[in-house]
């Protein structure tokens, strides 16, 4: 029988992890923004999640989708570049991002 | 979705993603190659698509709103990546049975018997390229591994390529490295599949049948290549069926095409390559991602005239929601392709036609009204949300003017922005008066051309 001395069929990552963004101990009085795929009714949902929010917690302001453009799409790789830029102009220190469906 | 949800946290902007139910584990597997094994998610029980306005408030405010919250003001750990081998360890060793065995244990065989990736048999394929192992074309997505030298060797072997096909096969993983291609949507629920189309001397002198049965397995270099294909997602760039493939249904890779590149010298018809900007007689694949096919049997006529409406109907016919990369999701990215057995392309040049004359026509022809269209983009899906006409999207700049010259519904529109946009190839069965039409899947695969750059072996 014969015998085969075989390697591994996958590639090194390119990318070591990377830490997640440090969160607040609460969301009182901080700016939320939604970012969307422009798919899986997120132009229902987001309004949901704002109105359950704005009744929980205190002093909540939003930005809106409409901001940034759509995150899947034609211009995703435009929008995702100058992301980090345009939520710093915007004051932002939260996301809620979809929709993976 | 978690690609913008990483670069909001690359940013410092902490962030909650919103995924349906089914798309937990894909999430999870995706953030890991985005480097943020812990990227957090918030679920949405079910699917939103099917759900009443009242069951979806429900969902959210009682399901969702919780972990959107915990999500926003919990610290994450780094997440741990566990540590792979090299790239050129040895791994296993065992007989071809064990072999195979161990590789279907850990998910890196298409479920048929691979060739064993043996050192020697890795050395065979790199001696066709002048390129060093470690060179990389790029980082493959989801799971963002190089796309080296070295794993084009590894999985051509184990797909059953012979060596002299490594060229084709570099060419290959440097189409799908580039960004144009969109690699990382080739997980997304059509299961659209990748085609692979061969231009240029090397088709013949490989072996790729070009002629009856051209997308029929049974040859070693159709078979072989598109195999590859499927095994290269797999292992490099990371698509696994129920984690990041979430294919609905999916379909077997597709074998690798070949033109008739005799008959086009023949008829002065440029092979695809040239559509995608590399001169004809030049090696080169053309990658693309299709959602489906089908044939158009016996295309009946002595003129082209007489050929148009039939084909122009396949072309209309074997689209639908595709046509969101039209006009909505990903405008101008649609790009059909029709394939043209020789003696259909043969007649068609004998009127002294080009492959840009008969790509207008098409575009004239290949119509369907302007409510169709409609219902297609939001009406019988919810693709484009709100309920836009095609007007609406003309003011909005997101379609072309041509979709907005008038205002019925029953007014004929394209189903392409731009004639170019058809593309067309010439293989198959030399005198069946058959062709065949794929609906593509938009810039979720988006056709991409490289040179096939010549072996160092003289074989």
């Amino acid at each position: 029988m014969n015998d085969y001395a075989v390697v591994w069929p996958r590639s090194p990552r390119t990318a070591e992890p990377v830490a997640l963004a440090p969160r607040p101990t609460s969301l009182e009085g901080r700016r939320i923004a939604f970012l969307w795929d422009y798919m899986f009714r997120g132009e229902e949902i987001f309004p949901i999640l704002e109105r359950e929010l704005q009744a929980r917690i205190p002093g909540l302001s939003f930005v809106s989708y409409e901001a940034f453009g759509t995150t899947h799409g034609a211009g995703e790789h435009e929008v995702l570049e100058g992301l980090g830029r345009r939520l710093g102009e915007l004051g932002v220190d939260a996301v809620i991002s979809g929709m993976g469906c | 979705m978690l690609r913008a949800s990483a670069a909001a946290e690359l940013a410092g902007v902490p962030t909650s993603s919103l995924v349906c139910e089914g798309f937990v584990g894909q999430a999870s597997a995706t953030a890991g190659g985005l480097g943020m094994p812990n990227l957090p998610v918030a679920v949405v029980p079910g699917h939103v698509d099917t759900q009443t306005v009242d069951e979806l408030e429900r969902n959210i405010a009682e399901h969702t709103l919780e972990q959107v919250i915990a999500n926003l003001c919990t610290q994450f750990d780094i997440g741990i990546d566990t540590a792979d081998p090299g790239p050129t360890e040895v791994v296993f060793r065992g007989s071809f049975e064990e072999v195979n065995r161990h590789f279907l244990e850990r998910r890196w065989s298409d479920g048929l018997p691979v060739v064993p990736p043996t050192v020697g048999a890795i050395d065979a394929f790199l001696a066709h390229s002048d390129l060093d192992p470690g060179h990389s074309f790029g980082p493959l997505l989801p799971d963002r591994r190089a796309a080296t030298v070295q794993s084009v060797a590894v999985n051509g072997v184990m797909a059953g390529c012979r060596p002299e096909y490594m060229p084709v096969l570099l060419a290959i993983a440097e189409a799908l490295a580039d960004p144009a291609y969109g690699i990382e949507h080739s997980g997304n629920t059509p299961g659209a599949e990748t085609l692979v189309t061969v231009n240029g001397p090397i088709a013949r002198r490989l072996g790729f049948n070009d002629e009856q049965g051209a997308l029929r397995d049974g040859f070693q270099a159709n078979t072989s290549v598109g195999r590859f294909v499927r095994i290269y997602l797999r292992n490099v760039a990371g698509f696994l069926p129920w984690e990041t493939d979430k294919a609905t249904y999916g379909n077997t890779w597709r074998v690798a095409m070949a033109e008739n590149e005799a008959v086009l010298t023949e008829i002065g018809w440029p092979p695809l390559a040239a559509d995608h900007g590399i001169a004809a007689g030049v090696d080169a694949v053309t990658i693309a991602r299709f959602t489906g096919g089908g044939v158009v049997t016996s295309v009946y006529g002595q003129t082209p005239e007489q050929m148009l409406d039939y084909l122009a109907d396949a072309l209309v016919k074997i689209g639908g929601w595709e046509y969101v990369f039209t006009v909505g999701v990903a405008s101008n990215t649609y790009r059909p392709l029709l394939l043209l057995s020789p003696v259909l392309a043969r007649t068609i040049a004998a009127a002294g036609w080009s492959k840009d004359r008969l790509r207008e026509a098409l575009w004239e022809r290949a119509r369907i009204p302007a409510r169709r269209f409609e219902q297609y983009l939001g009406e019988w899906t919810n693709l484009v949300p709100g309920r836009r006409t095609l007007n609406d999207l003309v003011n909005l700049r997101v379609a072309a003017p041509v979709f907005g010259q008038g205002t019925s519904p029953d007014r004929l529109v394209p189903i392409v922005t731009d004639p170019s946009h058809i593309q067309i190839a010439v293989t198959g069965d030399p005198l069946r008066t058959n062709a065949y039409v794929f609906a593509h899947n938009g810039m979720l695969g988006f056709p991409t051309a490289k040179v096939v750059r010549p072996s160092p072996v003289v074989s």
